[in-house]
């Protein structure tokens, strides 16, 4: 929907740099970046791009986009699938991307609740009835605590060339910014909201009466969160269908919690059994006819330790032994380790996350190994 | 330019937007060889043996009758530049064109025929700039044409996005399901390998189970724990042997990357110029874009020499963040770690039942989602629901001829070490004169040893003297030194017993013995010798090939065809200094294909492996003369080590020289010239039916229809068998024939030659010298890194 720039073909006065289609959405970006909301929503997300660059912003939990038309939404949706990083290493937070094909003229139960909506550039699309119901839809029912509408200013249109009408043959109309201002402070008054208007893309010195090329509106909502019950008339049947959902691995679902301790605690165990056979074997090798490379084995196994960790392992009662080739890595050892610490929180959690999932001694304490002799034959 | 050009040239870009597309041309679709082959142009099928009943990974696409795509070409009045501009532009016609369309930014592809043959729209700016569009027809594709092999599996990968498979280079994976292994951070994404492409009777879909190794760790965390286990002044060249070569897997995109290089004096503080021509600090730059916090900021950077081209403002390699970057695939560590391979194996390899079953669930989900299916039918495209079917052949087994005695053997099991254990070897090469080098710690083994070879030695009829023993000091020079000292000229073999694995060790023990010192030699691993229980047996195996090494001959097969010499060739291709190429060349010398010619060629980056390889045929006819009194009346070469997309360059390059370099041998000279490109990584399947269930094909399998290429005169031969899992086919491509060998012939012969590699007692998966040549460009490539001296030529020395 947004296009570039082409600075060669118009006069200096009408490039940004960056292009405007961007300041937008850096504009976005930093609202979120300020604010915090975990819920945002996107009216008329077309080919994507905003959402695509939120579900980085990690306060997000809840990103959907909504657009009424189905095709450039489907062309661009894998963008907003987890990447294969996302499951290599979850995160705490969660996140899910839903898209939605609908009319911003329509009520759907699933706009409900946003901390954030935005309509970067979607006023001006809408036909006379659409834009009549949009308040209500908008700040009437979705009712989020911010609400961002961003549209062309008509008054900088002399400034770009090749302009007669409007700026894009879809526009059904665009606002200079006394009809923008008095049709939006109209809305925020009606619906209880404050709003603060701003705008990007300055106009040449000398002709700041203009104003910005594209005009904003921040709406803020007035009243604290509404209760599910404030609202009467609430429709419970959804009219959006769903094109596209994607809920990204998280931390807070057991199973990819459980995947992540299981892991890292299998890791772990790991590395304290090597440690621990190398250093038993250190000390033990009295056969060697090349001190040189007894030394580096050595120092091997200790180094492969941290300080405390090393502590741990080796001065603390209750220390990992090695028992008629079975090895024992109590769970203590394991739990103080900082990144399996981390993602347990409790040592009762940690216990419960990996029963059934890992090895360990009858009374449950220690992760056991089977240290036989491994085959190596190839 | 012509049309044509523009218009492949902008279809690739279509690919490549669609992430994953084929740059080069993987399937090397425009290389048409069979044409040229005068006696397989009416048919390439093999006649011999029994019939089986085969089943594929293959599917067939089938097209509404009068199928066509219809190719247009979509021009801008002003012209616009961007892409996605472009794009937008275009499709506010939506009307017009249907919902049904692929548009690359200058190609359009539709399934229905425009009104008109040129239509001209009128489109809107944001900026109020009006531009009109062109939209021209420029093709109407016939469902087999190769634009529309691109084509589909385009609109494939798009089916496979419908499916919620990840994309990682150049197939699809399953995130939600993975395996993980805790113990190397490792983690296995099932998926599929896919390409549809024009075979024998039809465009078929080749689906084959693929698994993708991740791992959870970045290539930043891999750093630090390769730092704490090796000493400082090793640490950064560990890691470039580690690292160099892996493909990595970027946090905050879906991109692939290979490692070429690391830079250490590079940081994430270094800036680097954005398409816009700013500048902007590594960290700057993935905060703003990605929220990606880099928390260490001493860490070094990695480079990838990228082959995609990218963007006029953006050349040069690609710098990356250790950090931001997962690792993927396994270290040589962990192909080392035999266990984590076990392991592994249970997860990948599955067993023919199981991986037709996999197959066919991909299938089955195309044919339930309703989103796919909607979009098939939109393109008036559909896929088979089964598998398709059809006759392979077993070809006869072969006698094994060991010194007079024939030997039959189980085919099934392609192995027939029991059957000629303890028999006389064809030519028999004395131990009067070696030498037996060794630790003090090792001792008793290197005794074993001898004992043991005393006793296997004399039913295979080999002369043995007691060895020249002597005791080293554990460390190279000392190894080298014993060698500088005790080598005389009548020394047959030197063997050195090592305690450890240390490559470095071995390296300049196999370095001095091939090149300073030619002689035969062979190093044994201690602790292999030190099983009691099984060192009889190693002692045979380490005769036969000590045998070898010093010009020996095993076993043989029967060879009907006269006067032909064979030839094998393979590429080794040293990822790590990146700069080395090694190709291994072997050339039979006898009637009877037990005796080999090896030579190798070791080819800097940006050289033509081809000159070398000239001079190796030429010295191969030399030598061949020398045995035989007379020139070989055919050549057969076996190329191995061939990349996808390379087949061109075979054809137009190699193969003339071929012809060149046998032209200039003397007027009267005229063999004739088979050229075989040989690949084993293939991703077709068979299987096997039998009473209910599925098996692996019999070794001597040969598959010659339906799956081959009609543009080719190629087939597929099973010649091994597998423990676990399932067995992959070998493709063998007969890209220049001047030989008018009857088809049923060639393969045979194939099948005759896998029986010969000496290393091992029973059917490998490619022709022996083929192996051969692939032992020798990796013992150069890895160890010498120079061409051995040609007085070992004659010998199997790198066995």
């Amino acid at each position: 929907m947004d296009e570039n720039f082409h600075e060669e073909q118009f006069r200096e006065i009408t490039t940004f740099t960056p292009p405007l289609y961007k300041q937008r959405y850096q504009f976005v970006k930093d609202l979120v970046g300020k604010y915090k909301p975990k819920k945002v929503a996107d009216l008329g997300c077309a080919d994507c791009t905003l959402l695509w660059m939120l579900k980085f912003c990690r306060c997000i939990e809840v990103l959907a986009g909504l657009d009424v038309c189905e095709s450039v939404m489907k062309e661009n949706m894998y963008r907003l699938s987890p990447l294969p990083g996302d499951y290599l290493q979850p995160t705490e937070r969660s996140l899910t991307v839903t898209l939605h094909h609908g009319s911003v003229a329509h009520k759907d139960p699933c706009m409900l609740g946003f901390d954030l909506v935005t309509c970067i550039e979607l006023i001006e699309h809408l036909e006379e009835s659409e834009l009549k119901k949009f308040p209500e839809v908008v700040f009437g029912f979705m009712a989020p605590s911010i609400v961002v509408i961003s549209t062309p200013n008509s008054g900088f249109n002399p400034l770009l060339p090749g302009v007669t009408l409007f700026r894009h043959p879809d526009h059904k109309f665009e606002w200079n910014r006394g009809q923008f201002q008095s049709w939006a402070l109209e809305a925020a008054s009606r619906y209880n909201y404050s709003v603060e208007f701003t705008g990007l893309g300055h106009p040449p010195t000398g002709m700041e009466n203009v104003g910005f090329c594209t005009q904003i509106g921040v709406f803020v909502r007035k009243y604290p969160q509404a209760s599910g019950s404030a609202h009467p008339e609430k429709p419970t049947e959804a009219v959006y269908k769903t094109v596209f959902k994607a809920v990204y691995p998280s931390l807070k679902d057991e199973k990819y919690l459980q995947n992540a301790v299981v892991s890292e605690v299998i890791f772990t165990a790991q590395i304290i059994k090597q440690s621990l056979l190398d250093h038993l074997l250190a000390e033990h090798e009295e056969y060697n006819d090349d001190p040189t490379e007894r030394k580096s084995k050595f120092q091997l196994s200790m180094n492969f330790l941290s300080e405390d960790l090393r502590k741990l392992v080796v001065e603390k009662n209750i220390e990992p032994c090695v028992n008629e080739n079975v090895v024992y890595i109590p769970l203590k050892t394991i739990f103080s380790f900082p990144k399996v610490n981390q993602l347990c929180g409790t040592f009762e959690r940690l216990c419960k996350l990996i029963t059934g999932k890992v090895t360990l001694s009858s009374d449950g304490s220690a992760v056991i190994f089977n240290n036989e002799h491994e085959n190596e034959e190839n | 330019k012509t049309i044509g050009l523009q218009i492949s040239a902008g279809f690739q870009e279509l690919s490549l937007s669609d992430r994953g597309g084929h740059r080069r041309d993987f399937h090397d679709l425009g290389v048409h060889t069979r044409q040229a082959i005068e006696h397989v142009k009416e048919s390439k099928t093999g006649s011999s043996g029994v019939q089986i009943k085969l089943l594929t990974n293959y599917i067939r696409l089938k097209s509404r009758p009068q199928w066509a795509l219809y190719q247009y070409h979509v021009s801008y009045n002003p012209e616009m530049e961007a892409r996605r501009l472009r794009s937008a532009l275009l499709l506010q016609h939506e009307d017009l064109l249907g919902i049904t369309h692929a548009f690359d930014g200058s190609i359009l592809f539709l399934p229905r025929r425009l009104g008109n043959k040129v239509t001209e729209v009128l489109s809107r700016t944001r900026h109020g700039e009006d531009v009109k569009i062109t939209i021209t027809l420029t093709n109407e594709l016939p469902p087999t044409s190769p634009t529309c092999l691109q084509f589909y599996n385009i609109i494939f990968r798009r089916l496979l996005k419908m499916l919620n498979l990840q994309q990682i280079g150049r197939n699809f994976y399953n995130p939600g399901d993975p395996v993980s292994i805790p113990s190397h951070r490792l983690m296995v994404w099932p998926g599929f390998t896919s390409s549809i492409l024009h075979y024998e009777e039809s465009i078929m879909l080749c689906v084959d189970v693929s698994h993708k190794v991740l791992r959870s760790e970045t290539v930043l965390d891999f750093m630090y724990s390769l730092y704490h286990q090796v000493e400082e002044q090793k640490f950064r060249d560990t890691c470039a042997k580690e690292l160099i070569g892996l493909v990595v897997l970027t946090k905050y995109n879906n991109k692939t990357y290979r490692i070429d290089d690391i830079d250490w004096d590079g940081n994430p503080q270094c800036t680097f110029r954005r398409a816009d021509g700013s500048e902007i600090s590594f960290v700057d730059y993935y905060k703003r874009q990605y929220n990606e916090e880099i928390s260490d900021l001493n860490q070094p950077v990695l480079i990838s020499q990228s082959k995609r081209k990218r963007g006029i403002n953006m050349p040069g390699p690609v710098i990356l963040i250790p950090e931001l970057c997962f690792l993927t695939g396994l270290t040589d560590k962990m192909r080392n770690d035999f266990n984590m391979m076990k392991d592994l194996a249970t997860h990948t390899r599955l067993p023919p039942e199981q991986r037709q079953h996999e197959v066919k669930r991909l299938i089955n989900y195309i044919q339930k989602d309703d989103n796919v299916q909607k979009e098939l039918r939109n393109w008036g495209l559909s896929f088979d629901s089964d598998l398709v079917s059809f006759s392979g052949r077993i070809v006869q087994g072969e006698k094994i001829l060991q010194a007079g005695s024939v030997f039959d053997y189980n085919p099934q099991l392609a192995d027939w070490s029991k059957e000629t254990r303890g028999a006389p070897l064809i030519c028999a090469k004395p131990l009067d004169n070696w030498l037996l080098i060794y630790t003090r710690r090792n001792y008793d083994v290197a005794n074993t040893l001898v004992q043991n070879l005393f006793k296997v030695t004399p039913s295979m009829g080999i002369r043995m003297n007691r060895a020249t023993m002597i005791e080293v000091d554990d460390r190279t020079e000392s190894y080298l030194r014993a060698l500088q000292q005790s080598i005389t000229a009548d020394t047959n073999i030197a063997v050195c017993v090592l305690s450890s694995t240390r490559k470095d060790k071995y390296d300049a023990i196999k370095k001095y013995l091939c090149t300073d010192c030619p002689i035969p030699s062979q190093c044994l691993v201690a602790r292999t010798l030190s099983k009691p229980q099984t060192s009889v047996a190693i002692a045979t195996k380490i005769a036969l090939q000590m045998n070898c090494k010093m010009g020996g001959e095993l076993w043989g097969v029967e060879i009907p065809l006269k006067q032909v010499m064979v030839v094998g060739i393979d590429c080794y291709h040293d990822n790590l200094s990146g700069k080395q190429s090694v190709a291994g060349f072997v050339a039979s010398l006898n009637q009877t294909m037990t005796r080999w010619f090896s030579r190798s060629v070791v080819q800097n980056r940006g050289q033509e492996l081809v000159d070398g390889l000239k001079a190796c045929l030429q010295t191969s006819l030399r030598e061949w003369f020398k045995w035989n009194n007379y020139l070989p009346s055919r050549i057969i070469v076996y190329r191995d080590g061939v990349g996808d997309g390379q087949l061109n360059t075979l054809v137009n390059y190699e193969v003339p020289q071929f012809l060149d370099c046998l032209n200039s041998v003397g007027t009267d000279y005229n063999p004739k010239l088979t050229v075989i490109v040989v690949k084993k990584r293939m991703s077709s399947r068979f299987f096997a039916v039998s009473g209910g269930g599925l098996k692996n094909p019999p070794p001597g399998t040969v598959v010659d229809v339906e799956v081959t290429r009609p543009e080719w005169y190629d087939f597929f031969l099973i010649s091994q068998t597998v423990r676990n899992g399932c067995v992959s086919p070998t493709h063998y491509n007969v890209i220049y024939d001047s030989s008018k060998l009857k088809p049923d012939h060639l393969q045979r012969l194939t099948y005759k030659l896998c029986h010969m590699y000496y290393n091992w007692s029973g059917v490998i998966r490619v022709p022996a010298p083929c192996q051969y040549a692939h032992k020798l460009a990796f013992l150069v490539g890895q160890s010498i890194h120079r061409e051995p001296d040609l007085l070992l030529s004659d010998k199997l020395y790198y066995l």
